[in-house]
């Protein structure tokens, strides 16, 4: 095997270790990675073992919470025309049930059990970025609960979870109903967002040493992939919901066919994000369903580089589907075929995983325990959803089906199969691990067949209410017509279902009981690292792996890990530490020192949540004070990253030193300012696309641009910014005296550059007359320029920050990620700045 | 698509063998109620079940709230829950079945400032909405 | 029988909902299939004698049930379903005729229209077409997303502000054909039901003479009360002075065949109580409950319209 960087792999032989570890070592490591003592601490602690377990437990918190919504309406439908819930509360609660469902328990739920697993799994200490992680956690509590209340005050939204314009527009919907759903639901992408930066940096770069991609857990795998369709597809939300609510609170006209917007656009938006969002979903449930069968037929995973070919063509060929949401908008025979055909297409590598599920059942003894259970029960509902998607996915049907119950059928049988059950599949298979305590059995039992047997009763009749003529969506329904018996029998089968999560739940509260033995150990002889004796440390050492199911094949690691005779068996310094590894053979690179508790991350998070919900409620003066507190939060939080050591390299185990700092492409900070770019790069591609789009539909509304004059103006100070900020990174590097000021003199030119860009190309539109409310050029003109200019402030923001730091002194030449960090954000402004004038300038070509 | 919910025929010579039918199954009615104050008033060749049948049919339920429709429950005429009770029909008339199958079928004719319009119904269907109405009891 | 069956769906009456049906049913033996080829393997995989199981055991069923078999049947049905797609939705021909329905919040507004696409008679919440030919509906919104769906006619095509889609209807038979708004749009989404009357050719060009006329003067006093209450600022009853345009026209209201958007029984008895009390009925709807009305007024307006056939 050939080294990806140059370390010298036979050193592997080396582990695990003989020679006795030292003295105290053990109680150093405790004692760095020690539990919280106070409720402050708590709050503010960090570690993914603690913060994954509050993130379960709010995510969990919204499906029951959604689940009694949903009862609130088959109660309601139980009957034809009953009068229990008025009509614009059942609107409200049939919009926050599917909202809270997708945006508040699935995509949190799954990324929560990889916040909690990745470093167990992977034989990290912790996840890269854990006050990211908390951030993200809290900003999302905060914010769903808000979101959530709104429901008491009759101020929830209310125009379904697709929020379609014109309906959701300020002419239709005048109340701040909508705006809680864009700023609330906008808000909690972005905390899913850091999420996803964390599990991609987590996955790609600390794993265990020797832990090369063909030995990567298939769970990693489907959240590697889960978090990078997170990083392509939220962008495509998150604009779609800032131009709505530019249309709602500033009048300009994206959705509004009077003035040339089209309310096209906002399903094209909506769906390109909607649509991988249900296999953003599915892929982390299905990475949980192959990592719970083998282990429940004791046997290798039949077809495993199959079944991860299968979920990389999962994430592709997701992103090409998103219209056959749009059968019935009489699109162009041409795109319909198209959508249909990828439509059929994507379920093939949902076929294989299935098969691949079966087959190793097939290859082992499968327990029938409760994981097991749970597992083999929503493998056939998933099934039954996949042959009804496929139905759909035939365009002549489709429009049949369409809006009706047989696709809320299909879309229960889909989610409920292919992420609720695989997810409470998980919950049994992991507890024992997470809260060192089995669920009970028995209750298990009767919990899984209520479910499964509620789940039919209350989706199989509604396939059928479908082809009665049942739409989706309707708050009543008249006698007559033969829809009353299916829909109470979906109503009993709905009850089934809560009466089972009742009984979870109270099983739930009885497993964290803070009495009685915690000592379940590895019940399930789990083959993954996450069963390695562990504490808050994760492991005590991070072992060498040599499969793809370590504790099955590698037969004394449990002990060897435990007595801490491999990687990184202490803590040097006291310091909290994992070890960084490249992402391809995951060799060992550097030393990672992970930042402790603190409060400013979650000061942080409840400004951050604070300024979008004062925003919604219209209190200006507070939503600015919260914005501007959560801002220096935020950078008090960066202020004491990238802070010198004390030592230049640590002592990893077996004689081998690897570095406490790397800069550059190796480093953590840099993948991560990478994956923010791409994020910013999509919002501003999709942005183009908007452009594009509506210039298609009302070409005669475009005038013509500015003189060109403006333009080289524009574009000579974003090229000479864009060159400053690359040669930032140099000049901190050069070995003589003002390399530091060098450095900070450039990063600063380029901000002010990116800026005064921003300025001057605004000045130029404004002056011929164009306005953003008048017509959806004005409209996205004005947002795409918004857009870069935002970049450009933030840059600014970092301007300042790098001048505070070089006034403190917190900047040198040896520790240059700031700069470098920076000087990547800087020149990516000052490129998407570029891009976007250059289009709005030149295309459709007019006036030049 | 019409579902006949009364399973009930209306060919005049079917009428007989139901009239016998049910006054036989008003005796045990009757027997069945022997203990109530309030006896649903006997309306004799009458079908209480074609009756809501009827009203379903016509909509009565636009202005009237109906024990045993659904929808709509209107707001505009009264309720007729425990219609088989009330002394007066609209607060006026004398609640007698030949008054009731009247007034039902062309109110106006009865009292000339009611809302009520007159309904298309035929005597004897008027005769077996009333019959209807006056198995509305108030328990 | 059992009422709602069979389901509108599966119970075609024209040619661009028939083919749909056979498709349905094609769909649905394919999965029946299909799932009892899975739950078989997988009873296998756990139920197996170990001679069974070693069969399904291998990489071998990944490649053949997970890729090869799927592969192959969704190609197939691929096919068959593009040609059925090409088939029922074929572009609107000339001389076709072509009927203009809008949505609107929560109701029909439908137009007949001329050769030259110029509307000739008005109407609203139905549909009248004329049995055993196609007829094109072009179809607009005035404020939010609706959708039309008559299942028993064929599939759903959007109302969507700013455009105009098409949609193909032939009813083989006179009948009525019950639809409904298929497209969430706010409010009493659920309470917007339309309804296609097919006619025999004979009789539809007898409905289109009496509906393209004006309403006949009326002698009724409910006449009065309706110019009075000014009920004429929302509808038009052609051939007198109401001529809103906010609502339904109601010239020849007494002839449609339901109230309130395909949910009331259309006679005196439900237009009265329509009136006095649209909000009870249809909570949310745009006309407002008129109980300002007296009974006698009341019984007049409703006679007087219910006298518009």
């Amino acid at each position: 095997m050939t080294s990806e960087t140059g370390f010298d792999v036979d050193k592997y032989d080396r582990f695990p270790t003989t020679e006795p570890r030292p003295e105290g070592e053990l109680e150093q490591l405790e004692q760095a990675w020690c539990g919280p003592r106070s409720p402050w601490e708590w709050i503010t602690a960090t570690n993914n073992n603690i913060i994954g377990v509050y993130y379960v437990g709010a995510a969990m918190l919204f499906f029951v919470l959604a689940g009694v919504l949903a009862l609130l309406m088959r109660t309601q439908l139980a009957l034809p025309m009953t009068g229990f819930l008025p009509q614009d509360t059942y609107n409200q609660i049939f919009t926050m049930h599917g909202t809270v469902m997708m945006f508040l328990f699935a995509v949190p739920a799954v990324e929560a059990l990889g916040v909690l697993l990745l470093p167990q799994m992977l034989g990290a200490r912790d996840l890269p970025f854990p006050r990211l992680g908390a951030y993200a956690f809290w900003a999302y509590l905060i914010g769903g609960l808000a979101f959530f209340c709104s429901l008491f005050f009759g101020l929830a939204p209310d125009g379904g979870w697709f929020m379609y314009p014109p309906l959701t527009s300020m002419t239709y919907s005048p109340g701040i109903n909508a705006d809680f759903w864009l700023l609330g639901i906008g808000f909690i992408e972005i905390s899913a967002i850091a999420g996803a930066i964390e599990i991609i940096v987590g996955v790609l770069k600390t794993r265990a040493p020797s832990m090369t991609l063909d030995k990567l857990p298939v769970f990693a795998w489907a959240m590697l992939i889960f978090a990078s369709m997170i990083i392509i597809a939220f962008p495509s939300i998150i604009l779609a919901t800032l131009l709505l609510e530019l249309e709602r609170a500033l009048g300009w006209p994206f959705f509004d066919p009077l003035k040339g917007g089209d309310p096209m656009l906002w399903q094209h938006l909506f769906w390109f994000f909607g649509h991988p969002e249900v296999y953003i979903i599915f892929l982390p449930a299905a990475g949980a369903m192959s990592t719970i069968i083998p282990a429940m037929a004791r046997t290798p995973l039949v077809g495993h580089p199959l079944v991860v070919m299968a979920m990389l063509a999962t994430g592709f060929i997701s992103f090409g589907v998103w219209a056959h949401h749009m059968f019935t908008t009489g699109m162009p025979q041409i795109s319909i075929n198209y959508f249909s055909a990828a439509s059929m297409a994507v379920s093939v590598p949902a076929g294989v995983q299935v098969f691949a599920w079966i087959a190793t059942i097939a290859a082992g003894r499968m327990r029938f325990s409760t994981p097991g259970l749970f597992a083999v029960g929503g493998m056939v509902i998933f099934v039954m959803g996949g042959l009804t998607g496929v139905m759909v996915a035939m365009v002549p049907f489709d429009w049949q089906a369409h809006d009706s119950y047989f696709i809320v059928a299909h879309l229960h049988y889909v989610l409920i199969g292919g992420m609720v059950f695989p997810l409470f599949a998980a919950i049994y298979y992991w507890l024992p691990m997470s809260s060192a305590r089995p669920l009970s059995e028995r209750w298990g039992k009767w919990i899984f067949w209520l479910m499964f047997a509620g789940h039919n009763l209350a989706f199989m009749p509604m396939h059928l209410t479908g082809l009665m003529g049942m739409p989706r969506r309707v708050y009543t329904y008249l006698p007559g017509r033969g829809w009353d018996l299916p829909n109470f029998i979906s109503t009993i089968g709905a009850f089934m279902f809560g009466l089972a999560v009742l009984l979870w739940v109270i099983d739930m509260i009885r497993n964290f009981r803070p009495f009685g033995p915690r000592e379940a150990g590895n019940i399930h002889d789990g083959p993954g690292l996450e069963w390695l004796p562990s504490g808050f440390y994760s492991v005590r050492s991070i072992p060498v792996v040599k499969s793809l199911y370590p504790l099955w094949d590698q037969k004394w690691l449990a002990g060897d890990v435990a007595a801490g005779r491999y990687f990184l068996p202490g803590a040097a310094r006291g310091e909290r530490q994992t070890l960084v590894t490249s992402p391809l053979n995951a060799e060992p690179q550097y030393v990672l020192r992970i930042p402790r508790p603190s409060g400013w991350h979650l000061f942080g998070a409840v400004f951050t949540a604070g300024f979008f919900l004062i925003l919604t409620i219209q209190a200006y003066a507070a939503a600015v004070i919260s914005g501007v507190l959560a801002i220096y939060c935020i950078m008090r939080w960066c202020w004491f990253l990238d802070a010198p050591h004390a030592r230049k390299t640590t002592e990893i185990g077996a004689g081998i030193r690897v570095p406490n700092y790397v800069s550059g492409p190796s480093s953590h900070g840099w993948w991560a300012m990478v994956i923010v770019l791409i994020v910013g790069g999509m919002v501003c591609l999709l942005a183009g696309f908007s452009y594009v789009f509506l210039w298609s539909r009302r070409p005669d509304l475009w005038e013509a641009p500015p003189p060109i004059s403006s333009l080289l103006v524009s574009v000579g100070l974003l090229a000479v910014a864009g060159v400053c900020a690359l040669a930032a990174p140099r000049a901190v590097r050069m070995a003589r005296d003002g390399a530091v000021s060098a450095a900070t003199g450039l990063l600063v030119l380029a901000s002010a550059g990116v800026i005064a860009a921003s300025i001057v190309e605004g000045r130029a539109w404004w002056t011929t007359g164009l306005r953003p409310e008048v017509s959806s050029q004005g409209a996205s003109v004005y947002a795409l320029l918004s857009w870069a200019g935002t970049f450009a402030a933030i840059g600014g923001l970092m301007g300042l920050y790098v001048l505070l730091r070089r006034l403190f002194g917190r900047l040198a030449s040896e520790r240059p990620s700031t700069v470098d960090l920076i000087s990547l954000f800087l020149a990516f402004t000052a490129a998407q700045s570029i891009g976007v004038m250059l289009l709005v300038r030149l295309f459709p070509g007019s006036g030049i | 698509m019409k579902l006949e919910r009364g399973g009930c025929d209306h060919v005049p010579t079917m009428r007989t063998i139901g009239a016998l039918l049910l006054s036989a199954g008003l005796c045990v009615a009757l027997m069945a109620c022997a203990d109530k104050a309030n006896a649903p008033r006997p309306l004799a060749q009458t079908d209480a079940a074609e009756g809501l049948r009827l009203i379903g049919h016509h909509g009565c339920a636009a202005c009237h709230a109906i024990p045993g429709v659904r929808w709509p429950q209107g707001r505009t005429g009264g309720d007729l829950a425990g219609m088989a009770a009330r002394p007066l029909i609209a607060g006026r008339l004398p609640n007698q079945p030949a008054v009731m199958a009247a007034f039902v079928r062309d109110a106006p004719a009865l009292l000339p400032d009611t809302g009520m319009p007159p309904m298309p119904l035929t005597d004897a269907e008027a005769r077996d909405v009333a019959a209807y109405l006056y198995t509305l009891d108030d328990d | 029988m059992l009422s709602g069956w069979p389901p509108p769906v599966l119970d075609p009456a024209g040619p661009f909902a028939g083919p749909v049906t056979t498709v349905a049913w094609v769909l649905f033996i394919m999965g029946a299939v299909v799932l009892t080829l899975v739950l078989v393997a997988l009873g296998v995989a756990l139920f197996g004698p170990r001679r069974w199981k070693r069969r399904v055991a291998g990489e071998k069923l990944v490649w053949i049930g997970g890729l090869a078999f799927p592969v192959v049947v969704l190609t197939g049905l691929l096919i068959y379903g593009l040609s059925v797609t090409a088939r029922v939705a074929d572009t609107p021909r000339p001389g076709e005729m072509r009927v203009r329905v809008t949505g609107e919040m929560w109701w029909w507004r439908v137009a007949y229209l001329d050769g030259q696409g110029r509307e000739i008679v008005q109407d609203a919440n139905e549909v009248h077409i004329p049995a055993g030919r196609p007829v094109v509906l072009e179809l607009e919104s005035a404020d939010v997303i609706h959708s039309v769906w008559i299942p028993r006619l064929g599939g759903k095509t959007d109302m969507i502000p700013g455009r105009r889609n098409f949609m193909r209807l032939q009813a083989d038979e006179p009948g009525v054909y019950a639809g409904q708004c298929a497209e969430y749009c706010g409010g009493p989404h659920a309470l917007m039901g339309l309804v296609v009357v097919a006619h025999s050719p004979a009789d539809f060009a007898a409905w289109r003479v009496k509906q393209a006329a004006p309403a006949a003067v009326s002698g009724l006093p409910g006449a009065a009360v309706f110019t009075a209450s000014g009920c004429g600022a929302c509808h038009t009853i052609r051939g007198t002075e109401a001529n809103g345009l906010a609502g339904p026209d109601l010239t020849h209201v007494g002839s449609r065949q339901t109230l309130g958007a395909g949910i009331l029984p259309n006679n005196q008895g439900t237009m009265a109580g329509w009136i006095a009390d649209s909000q009870g009925i249809k909570p949310g709807n745009r006309m407002p409950s008129y109980s300002v009305l007296n009974g006698q007024e009341l019984r007049d307006v409703a006679a007087y319209l219910e006298s518009l056939k």
